[in-house]
């Protein structure tokens, strides 16, 4: 079987213009006039004179401003921190939770300012993975949106005013009978859970809501009722051997997801004589990046996921001899039963989740399980995991309270009610009405603005925190930075009122040594210097599910809906939305549709096929009560029947980056059985005569032309040839040359060989990437931004094809259509098995080419190669020809339009000196008009052979690391010294296996190889 | 009889004599060592340190009760004197450490001290009056010489020229000859340059060669700046610290083993030394005292205010932004010495100056010359053990023959 790929319907359909626009990598011409003339609209034509006096006249002034040297100042500490060498790096450990994404970090700071969030390797929790959300956040610390102090109805005032007219409300409410409630995401802080219980004690009438914007407390009830439980399990991945999952996308999003990602990778690698792999099994409507992963992937309208749930219990209690449930219809009734067999066959070591927040569905789940003998084995009950704690329950109780108009004081903290609930507008009006409103969020939201009083929280970076993510496992955080504004910890604001003069470190100290310090015997500076502090797990005990499962199936026929449904999920970037304000992560091409800066509704192929839709066209939502506008995205994958939009975008108050970018789709989350579902059943869509919208995809830029460069195989096939699905290019015929006759092409180069040219090196950098573990989450592309001080570029340069990011993750789909010689113009045919497509990810950064085609063309010789394996690119010595990237088969190179820093027209990080803070110090903001590209993290390389050579030792594998390669969650990108024979990336390639450079037949030997991608096609049961 | 008596006498009282005047010089020198030797960590004479300041101790106290101070001061606290325990709780009960000196010695120290307090208060040494630092000292103006000299020749010509006039119009008169027609000054300078033609020439070629050269190293020379020797707020004199007082570089610029940045030192360490030293030969307080100044440090009371305000040095070598240098690399690796590139700056630096052009021709140069010091670092060991396989052990192994000519070990 050879696939056939393409990186988008465009392509698929070969429209005229995307033919147009894939042979011209720069596709619109100069924008001279409008840089020169700076009046496009005036006169589109700059004569050829006035340009010339133009340049004429800023080469003058350039060279004469440059005469002059500016005096600099220098201006050192007067009391210098002890551990604080200015040029050197200082490393903390800290934790991360901002209620929906949990990690524990290292925060890199240079001189006192975070410039960098990388992994803890020390947490069993998420093992050193960090995610593109929680390495953007470094970002939003130096976002001028933040709230910069204290204020009443919108007028700032002191810090001592507001707590004392906070007090005095609180007092009265309290003496009056009022209700004061506050509401938050989840919190995992086990101190702040004692103080804000202490805060309910001081003002008696208080209750303490958490909710969640994307809830999973189906799973929570389902638990209490199957096992007396309301907790959430904790997920043995690494343990399965065969995984379902029934629309979560437990990869990228779903509860833990980082934790999630290394287990799940572990049983995906093929390294180190490892011979099986897991098999992962995935029924989603949406394509999700988790879906993408999937051996198999069947898609299913979101309402009918329940059925599906229903019908895989029976199946299995078939096998397990156990009575069947009634069960709705459904058509993959075959392929049901076949994914039973297989799990099964794999008791013990299969795991099932499911996505569906409703406690019947996760009910059933928990029978499947059951039978299945996860808990103990791939589920654990017994170290049950903190994250998601929110009780939708809870929440309707507040909102019933808030309509008697009975809660007098609500104090948000951590979350965003009016942009995340449904009727966000309603609990708005509720809250201005309230006596006492208050928000502690630490930036500006469409929350704090209705509310009267805002106390803006520390960003986490400025905070004390701690964190038990999971019973047992607990975490700390610390300051990187002094507060930037007169922001104040919540946890003070807290203590303040109620009447403690305590500081919250103290607070937390006190708190550690009494209640967790003293069962491990640590102490304080050990744990604050690890991050972490785990205390011994418990057993992990069997358990079998006492759900009344009757109850449950006679409810998941009401949960089967008809017509046509619409699905709100999360992106990899964007979340739900908290960091919406962040252009690093509205910059992140989605992993599945590649599209930047927008939310779009997702149809299937056949769907837009059959009501007329074309990529782009606007068409109107008519759901219940709900109605809004939404452009439409075609995605391959997608269920028939179905669409999907993303959460997170919309914001009306949110800041500069965030705002009207895309539309707010929470509206279309509905409550069901008292659970908030992410699914709406009986939409009504029709086209709107609105004009097209115009999307900033990076899909359908530096195409492949068709060639095969991912190569894939089955682990049965790959079991049997470890060589199989890389075939290596064979030269049967040889051919003359001037110098010596007969020889292979393969052997034939053009070039001087580089270790012949100069003298023998001490490194040869190199990189290996695993298209088997790579999951396509972008944390590579977030990380590489973050190190290389990557300017963001906006929308419409995006649209121009001019984002700037180094490396990129190439997403391929592919259909099981083989074209037979004259066949390849049929494209009706290749049209059909695109709807369900698979995919892989492709990393795709500089491949360090030994024979660089780049070197060859620069006219100035910016660019050349390094003795060490590099392909060098010196920004100063660039003249900006643009012939390299030209000539560059990946197109991996980046030409600078404009001067990103310092320049009004891009409005991001890089034009205000709060946002330049984020910088490293150590790589050169570029400028105008030069080429740049991925330099394999030559700053890390060379300080690595520093502290090698001061230390006077070799260098140790593993020490030096890529941005990309250090971030993965899943390990897909390692990077090392070939002239280390004990270095992972030289023992990982064999080239007789599955190591293989992308078009080799070019023979431009890089630096950079690809193991193939294994598909676990199972064991012959799969439809 | 009695004559010579006395006279051998007084030969056998010579020495004595002569060894009660020396003795009595001895005594006297004696107790400035000591002083100098034991005292001045703690104490000055006029000038509140740790301990007190010492001036007319010897009116304050007896001279009993100072000799057993001085000896054993501690005994005194907890002998529950009431003038020594109130001196100790004053001075933040720091105890002055017990000592073994005779009471000679520690008279010699007295009538030191004593002699100290009736001097007046030291004036600095040179440059005393304020603002005179050596950095404002103006030299004699050469310039107005010139002027002078200039218009001397002027009037000079012009007079010559006069009197040429005056005896050309004598001499046509005398013969009868007709005066010239006028003409106006332009003409008049035509007509001398046609005179002159072969001057003219020459001075035009001299002219444009020395403008070309000039213009040459003039466009040459943009960006560089060699020579620059700003001014700072504070006249510190390299010359002095790393010249005559012998502190090494890396005492101050502490990073410059570390990692890139070789840094200006922070206020704190110029305060280990200037909390003692409170003077200096050059400029006397004024400069240390801006020290304290910034710092908000009180010297008579040693107390930190809260307004410290940070020293705003003029930063002297600036590297572009596009180039990356790293002094860890050049100084714990490459084992270079500060003054191959800062200059001498102990001998004649009293103010820091850019003594290398920190152009990239510059840096390239060294690096192709300057050898690695590959022996004893194992980083280089199995490269170094092949390069010389390769190339035998009289090879030279500069700098750049391991790619230190590359652009990426110092641009990106």
């Amino acid at each position: 079987m050879s696939n056939r790929y393409w990186k988008g319907v465009e392509e698929l359909s070969n429209d005229a213009e995307f033919v147009r626009l894939k042979n011209n990598e720069f596709f619109e011409p100069l924008p001279i006039d409008e840089v020169v003339s700076n009046k496009a609209s005036e006169s589109t034509l700059t004569p050829r004179r006035d340009f010339l006096k133009f340049l004429g006249f800023s080469v003058a002034a350039a060279s004469l401003a440059s005469c002059e040297a500016p005096v600099t100042k220098s201006i050192p500490y007067l009391i210098k921190p002890e551990e604080i060498t200015p040029g050197i790096a200082n490393w903390y450990a800290s934790s991360y939770f901002d209620g929906y994404d949990y990690c524990s970090v290292l925060v890199k700071t240079r001189e006192g300012r975070p410039i960098k969030i990388e992994g803890n390797s020390l947490s069993s929790v998420t093992k050193g993975g960090v995610n593109a959300r929680v390495q953007a956040s470094v970002l939003s610390l130096y976002d001028n949106h933040r709230l910069k102090g204290p204020s009443i109805n919108g007028g700032q005032v002191s810090w001592e005013q507001i707590d004392k007219e906070v007090s005095e409300k609180l007092n009265a409410i309290v003496s009056l009978g009022g209700k004061i409630r506050i509401l938050s995401s989840t919190v995992i802080s086990p101190s702040t859970l004692k103080l804000i219980s202490e805060f309910s004690a001081k003002y008696p009438n208080t209750k303490h809501v958490m909710y969640d914007a994307v809830s999973v407390a189906g799973i929570r009830q389902a638990n209490q009722e199957s096992f007396g439980q309301n907790v959430l399990p904790t997920y043995n991945f690494d343990k399965a051997d065969v995984i379902v999952s029934i629309g979560a996308d437990f990869l990228v999003n779903w509860i833990s997801p980082l934790e999630h990602s290394k287990q799940y990778a572990q049983t995906r690698k093929l390294n180190n004589g490892k011979k099986n792999m897991s098999r992962h099994i995935q029924f989603e409507s949406s394509l999700s990046v988790t879906g993408s992963n999937a051996d198999q992937r069947l898609a299913v309208k979101p309402s009918h996921q329940a059925a599906v749930a229903a019908n895989l219990y029976n199946a299995v209690a078939s096998l397990a001899g156990a009575a069947p449930i009634q069960a709705p219809a459904t058509e993959l009734q075959k392929e049901i039963q076949a994914v039973a067999k297989e799990l099964w066959q794999s008791k013990g070591k299969s795991l099932v989740v499911c996505g569906v927040n409703h406690s019947a569905v996760q009910n059933v789940i928990n029978s499947i399980n059951s039978l299945l003998g996860s808990y103990g084995n791939t589920i654990d009950l017994d170290n049950p995991c903190k994250l998601r704690q929110g009780s939708d329950a809870d929440l309707a109780t507040l909102r019933e309270e808030m309509n008697k108009g009975e809660v007098s004081a609500l104090l948000v903290y951590n979350c965003n009610p009016v942009y995340t609930l449904a009727d966000g507008d309603k609990f708005m009006n509720q809250l201005q009405k309230m006596e006492l409103s208050l928000s502690f969020s630490e930036r500006e939201d469409e929350t704090s603005r209705a509310c009267k009083y805002s106390c803006p929280d520390h960003h986490s970076l400025e905070s004390w925190a701690d964190a038990e993510p999971r019973a047992g496992s607990f975490s700390l955080g610390q300051p990187t930075i002094a507060p930037l504004f007169s922001t104040r910890q919540m946890q003070d604001s807290l203590l303040k009122w109620t009447g403690s003069s305590q500081t919250y470190y103290d607070y937390l100290v006190s708190y550690w040594n009494s209640n967790i310090l003293n069962k491990a015997g640590k102490s304080w500076n050990n744990v604050l210097q690890d991050g972490v502090l785990e205390l011994a797990p418990n057993t992990a005990k069997q358990y079998s599910s006492n759900a009344n499962l009757g109850a449950a199936a006679s409810m998941l026929g009401s949960l089967t809906g008809s017509g046509f449904e619409i699905m709100v999920y999360e992106k990899t970037g964007m979340g739900s939305g908290v960091m919406a304000n962040n252009p690093w992560l509205q910059e992140l091409p989605d992993p599945i549709s590649k599209i930047t800066w927008d939310n779009y509704l997702a149809v299937s192929p056949k769907d837009a096929r059959e009501k007329g839709w074309r990529q782009g066209n606007v068409v109107s939502v008519t759901a219940g009560s709900v109605k809004m506008d939404l452009p439409v995205v075609i995605q391959p994958g997608q269920a028939f029947g179905s669409a999907s939009v993303a959460l997170g975008y919309g914001r009306s108050a949110a800041g500069k980056v965030a705002d009207k970018v895309g539309v707010n789709v929470y509206p279309l989350m509905n409550s069901r059985d008292g659970f908030i579902m992410n699914y709406i059943s009986g939409v009504d869509i029709q086209k709107s005569p609105a004009d097209d919208h115009e999307f900033a995809a990076t899909q359908t830029h530096h195409t492949l032309m068709g060639r095969a460069i991912v190569k894939e195989t089955t682990l049965q096939e790959w079991q049997k040839n470890p060589n199989s699905g890389n075939k290596q290019l064979t030269y049967k015929k040889k051919i003359g040359t001037h110098e010596e006759l007969d020889v292979k092409p393969s052997e034939l180069e053009l070039w001087d060989r580089h270790e012949d040219r100069g003298d023998l090196s001490n490194h040869h950098w190199g990189m290996g990437i695993d298209l088997n573990s790579c999951i396509g989450c972008g944390s590579c592309v977030i990380a590489c931004t973050a190190e290389n001080n990557v300017p963001v570029v906006g929308k419409d340069e995006v649209r121009r094809s001019r984002e700037m990011h180094w490396m990129r993750i190439d997403r391929y789909y592919s259909s099981d259509f083989d074209p037979k010689p004259g066949e390849e113009k049929d494209i009706k045919k290749m049209e059909d098995p695109s709807d369900m497509p698979k995919v892989v990810f492709q990393p795709m950064l500089c491949q360090h080419c030994n024979n660089a085609p780049c070197e060859t063309v620069c006219p100035v010789i910016a660019t050349s190669h390094s003795s060490e394996g590099l392909n060098q690119m010196t920004y100063n010595r660039c003249v900006g020809t643009r012939y390299c990237a030209n000539n560059c088969p990946y197109k991996v190179r980046r030409f600078n339009w404009f001067q990103y820093s310092d320049n009004t027209q891009f409005d991001y990080n890089m034009n205000n000196d709060l946002g330049k803070m984020v910088l490293n110090p150590d790589v050169v903001v570029r400028s105008r008009g030069v080429m740049e590209k991925c330099s394999m993290c030559v700053q890390r390389i060379q300080e690595g052979k520093l502290e090698a050579k001061k230390a006077g030792r070799k260098i140790k594998d593993g020490e030096v690391n890529t941005a990309c390669a250090q971030s993965c969650p899943t390990n897909a990108i390692v990077f090392g010294d070939f002239k280390n024979p004990d270095s992972e990336v030289k023992k990982l390639w064999k080239p007789e296996e599955r190591s293989y450079h992308v078009l080799e037949e070019l023979n431009v030997k890089p630096n950079v190889y690809y193991l193939t991608k294994v598909r676990n096609s199972g064991n012959g049961n799969q439809a | 009889m009695n004559k010579s008596y006395y006279l051998r006498s007084l030969a056998f009282l010579f020495p004595f004599i002569l060894s009660a005047f020396v003795s009595l010089n001895v005594f006297a020198q004696d107790g400035e060592a000591l002083y100098k030797a034991n005292c001045t960590a703690c104490h000055a004479i006029n000038d509140k340190l740790i301990g007190p300041a010492l001036k007319d101790m010897h009116k304050r106290h007896s001279e009993d009760w100072l000799i057993k101070w001085i000896r054993n001061s501690q005994a005194m606290v907890k002998a529950g004197d009431p003038v020594a325990v109130k001196l100790f709780n004053e001075y933040n009960k720091v105890a002055m450490p017990a000592n073994n000196f005779s009471d000679d010695e520690i008279k010699a120290v007295i009538a030191y001290v004593k002699a100290e307090s009736e001097k007046p208060e030291a004036a600095p040494a040179a440059g005393g009056a304020p603002g005179a630092g050596p950095v404002s000292q103006e030299k004699a103006p050469v310039g107005w010489y010139l002027v002078i000299a200039l218009s001397v020749l002027l009037l000079l010509s012009s007079v010559l020229g006069k009197v040429k006039a005056t005896l050309e119009k004598t001499l046509r008169q005398k013969e009868g000859l007709p005066e010239p027609p006028p003409m106006t000054s332009w003409q008049k300078t035509l007509h001398w340059a046609r005179n002159n033609k072969k001057l003219i020439a020459v001075l035009l070629v001299t002219f444009t060669l020395w403008g070309s050269v000039k213009g040459w190293y003039a466009l040459q020379s943009i960006g560089i700046s060699q020579g620059y020797t700003p001014d700072q707020p504070i006249a510190y004199s390299h010359q002095l610290h790393a010249g005559e007082l012998q502190i090494q570089c890396v005492y101050c610029h502490s990073g410059a083993e570390k990692g890139k940045v070789a840094g200006i030192p922070s206020a704190n360490v110029c305060m280990n030394c200037h909390k003692y030293v409170r003077q200096g030969p050059t400029t006397g307080k004024e400069e240390i005292a801006k020290i304290y100044a910034a710092l908000d440090y009180d010297p008579s009371t040693g107390v930190y205010g809260p307004n410290p305000k940070p020293i705003q040095w003029v930063r002297v070598h600036n590297l572009p932004d596009l180039a990356y240098f790293n002094h860890a690399q050049h100084v714990t690796v490459g084992k270079i010495d500060c003054q191959t590139c800062h200059g001498p700056v102990q001998d004649s630096m009293t103010v820091a100056g850019q003594y290398s052009p920190l152009t990239m021709a510059w840096c390239i140069d060294c690096h192709r010359k300057t050898e690695v010091k590959m022996e004893g670092n194992a980083y280089y060991a199995d490269y170094h053990k092949a390069l010389v396989e390769k190339h035998g052990h009289d090879y030279k192994i500069t700098v750049n023959t391991i790619g230190g000519l590359e652009c990426s070990r110092c641009h990106y």
